[in-house]
């Protein structure tokens, strides 16, 4: 252990992705097989599996991360998951008054299904012997799931970025591991930097769009092969690639932000060097392949895209990790974190 | 027979390099590299983390700690015999002749879950769905659209009358006739059209009416409606919608921004290819009773091309993958190759 106040050079691990698409693929077309064949049961044990072999090819220092959830608990939350979607659609299909209620009861269990989900997420994850923890409070996630992004759709989107930077937060500050808290911290015109960017991203594909379709219309017209309204067609494509990339370009500079300014038990450092650019190329080109393959490039793509955003992480450790220990804690329903999987409440960094 | 990896000491990150042994057949040995003893364990008490692809194999020791070894095979050969070996779902994932049954089974159960299952499931839901509520739908969604889309029919009592006749013969054949109830809307947005309400209401716009040519024609365009009705079809159509994203979800149980957007195409052609099903289906039962009433099907292939070339020009309409109803020439051939039977 360094003595306080004492100079340790940081060491730098890397992280490293060891995932295979071809392995992958066969994990996973497995895992559909089974499912199918029992009626989805078997998903719950396809979602470990999936979930070990990412985080089991993730290393870093030379350890892997593990995931060791029960799936018979995620089981119990996919059935109460599935017949609540159920219920939702029947019940608003026909009474669409219902739907107020719907989302009241929603909203009032959203704190409560997101601190589960995450709990359960971060109490199933190890690294070196040492499981990491949650510990959001209902209020928290109230205020930080709810309260803020109302606020951002209230004032018309200005607050969005400082909504994003309250949930990051929230989402960062609260995670810990060997008891030892994980704290983010950056000033708040860096997020509207983001946003700016994004947006500024979005207008000029769309520009770019307009031109290219204006021009192909053109092209058509004069060589006379086909109805010039078919350049048309093409806005609802392009529109969906200048917002998907957009979306991408904020999300990983939020997520860069928030790694790069993260400090774990106030002195080992991560750092993000993931670049929006090749992301938004990465889930542009994935989406193509995967409807051009119906679905069976899925492994693949979801490897590309773990493998680059993981090597693209950096842990600088001052000292080393050895003195960690685990503190026991009271353990936790899965229940949270499938319903809130399931309505896709946009949970993680 | 031993296996090399990494003791991490019990609810700690530090870790020696150290084997694991069997020297009996239920018991497991733990020592660092160096012979220091780690600890011994009764197998089933160990709980050891099931062989996947080539990710570490984790022991969990019943005192906090935990030995991992990256030998996947020299550990499935110690513990050969303890049932603690490679699971049964880890061979099947390494055998290239099993994967492709996997891949085989998938598309499989897909197509038919999606050519029959969704098809069959929403059908049986629809026919148990109550009476009230589907007369209660019927009313909402008529009165959305009463007032904005449509307008107070203008049209003259002549083209009336010749509908009310037309309806009236359809009325003679159907075994429930007291469901149906025949309104006149105009729709200057819509165009000419006539769709169906789940409890038996049928809407036709009076811009129809000056493209028809015959009462024969307007018989067909009830009859396609009314088999819509029999059918329950916009029931149907309410819960494939339910059950399409939900069966989407289950199988694939991926809720990701990657999975919601891959869904979102296959979930709008499915909406597509189960509505072309229906009006197939409606157009088939449209034949079926203008030949019972002694009249050419043909007459409703007809009036379809002329409402074609109403909204789309003398070309006809594009055919479309996304499109809601079957192109317009098919309906027409296979409408007046009903017809020809007729004569």
């Amino acid at each position: 252990m360094p003595a306080a106040g004492g100079e340790v050079a940081p060491t730098r691990h890397d992280f490293e992705f060891h995932g295979r698409g071809g392995e992958f693929f066969r994990i996973w077309i497995v895992n559909l097989a089974l499912s199918l064949l029992t009626m989805g049961i078997y998903s719950a044990w396809a979602k470990v599996r999936t979930q070990r072999y990412l985080y089991g090819n993730t290393y870093v220092g030379g350890h892997s991360l593990d995931y060791d959830a029960s799936p018979w608990r995620i089981l119990v939350g996919r059935v109460i998951a599935v017949s609540a979607l159920l219920g939702y659609s029947l019940s608003v299909s026909f009474w669409p008054e219902t739907i107020g209620l719907w989302y009241v009861a929603f909203g009032v269990l959203i704190p409560w299904l997101i601190n589960s989900s995450l709990r359960f997420t971060a109490r199933n994850s190890s690294y070196r012997n040492i499981r990491f923890n949650f510990g959001g409070t209902y209020a928290g996630a109230l205020v930080n799931y709810v309260i803020w992004p109302i606020l951002g759709y209230g004032t018309l989107f200005l607050l969005m970025p400082q909504a994003r930077r309250a949930r990051d937060f929230y989402y960062v500050n609260k995670h810990a591991y060997a008891g030892k808290p994980f704290e983010t911290n950056f000033p708040a015109f860096r997020i509207y930097v983001a946003y700016i960017g994004g947006v500024a991203v979005f207008l000029a594909l769309i520009f770019a769009s307009f031109l290219a379709i204006g021009y192909l219309a053109e092209y058509v017209k004069s060589a006379k092969v086909l109805d010039a309204s078919y350049a048309g067609f093409l806005i609802f494509p392009l529109y969906a690639i200048a917002y998907t990339v957009s979306l991408t370009f904020i999300d990983i500079m939020a997520f860069n932000l928030s790694l790069n300014n993260a400090k774990f038990d106030g002195r080992h450092e991560l750092r993000s060097r993931v670049s929006p650019w090749c992301m938004a190329w990465i889930v542009v080109s994935n989406f193509v392949l995967i409807l051009l393959t119906v679905g069976l490039f899925y492994p693949w793509a979801r490897v590309r895209q773990s493998r680059y955003q993981t090597e693209r992480l950096s842990l600088i450790v001052y000292g080393d990790l050895d003195a960690y220990t685990y503190e026991l804690s009271r353990a936790n329903s899965a229940i949270g974190e499938e319903v809130a999987g399931f309505f896709d409440l946009g949970i993680g960094l | 027979m031993s296996v090399e990896g990494r003791y991490f000491y019990p609810h700690s990150a530090r870790f020696v390099a150290a084997r694991c042994t069997r020297p009996q057949k239920r018991l497991l040995r733990f020592e660092s590299v160096q012979g220091e003893a780690l600890g011994e364990f009764r197998a089933r008490k160990v709980r050891i983390s099931e062989r996947l692809g080539n990710i570490p194999r984790r022991f969990r020791l019943p005192d906090g700690a935990m030995f991992e070894t990256v030998d996947n095979d020299g550990a499935d050969e110690m513990l050969r015999g303890t049932g603690r070996g490679p699971g049964a779902i880890d061979r099947v994932e390494r055998s290239w002749k099993w994967v492709l049954v996997s891949v085989a089974v998938t598309l499989g159960a897909t197509y038919g879950f999606v050519t029959f299952g969704i098809p069959a499931l929403a059908s049986a839901l629809a026919a148990a769905t109550p009476d009230d509520i589907v007369v209660e739908i019927s009313h909402k969604s008529l009165q959305s659209i009463d007032g904005s889309l449509l307008k107070p029919s203008r049209l003259d009592a002549g083209d009336k009358a010749r509908a009310e006749r037309a309806f009236a013969r359809l009325l003679r054949l159907e075994p429930d006739p007291g469901r149906f109830h025949l309104l006149f809307r105009s729709a200057p947005a819509m165009g000419p059209n006539a769709f169906a309400m789940p409890d038996g209401e049928i809407v036709v716009t009076d811009e129809i009416f000056p493209l028809v040519k015959s009462d024969t024609e307007i018989e067909g365009v009830f009859a396609h409606e009314m088999s819509h009705v029999n059918h329950r079809h916009g029931l149907q159509r309410i819960y494939q919608a339910s059950l399409v994203p939900a069966a989407i979800a289950v199988a694939t149980g991926d809720a990701s921004q990657l999975g919601h957007m891959t869904a979102l195409v296959p979930g709008v052609l499915l909406q597509s290819a189960y509505s072309r099903a229906f009006e197939q289906q409606a157009d088939d039962d449209a034949a079926e009773m203008l030949r019972r009433d002694g009249q050419n099907p043909g007459a409703l292939a007809d009036l379809l091309q002329r409402m074609d070339e109403k909204v789309c020009g003398k070309a006809g309409c594009r055919p479309s993958w996304i499109a809601s109803h079957p192109a317009t020439g098919e309906r027409v051939e296979k409408l007046r190759a009903a017809g020809k039977q007729h004569k």
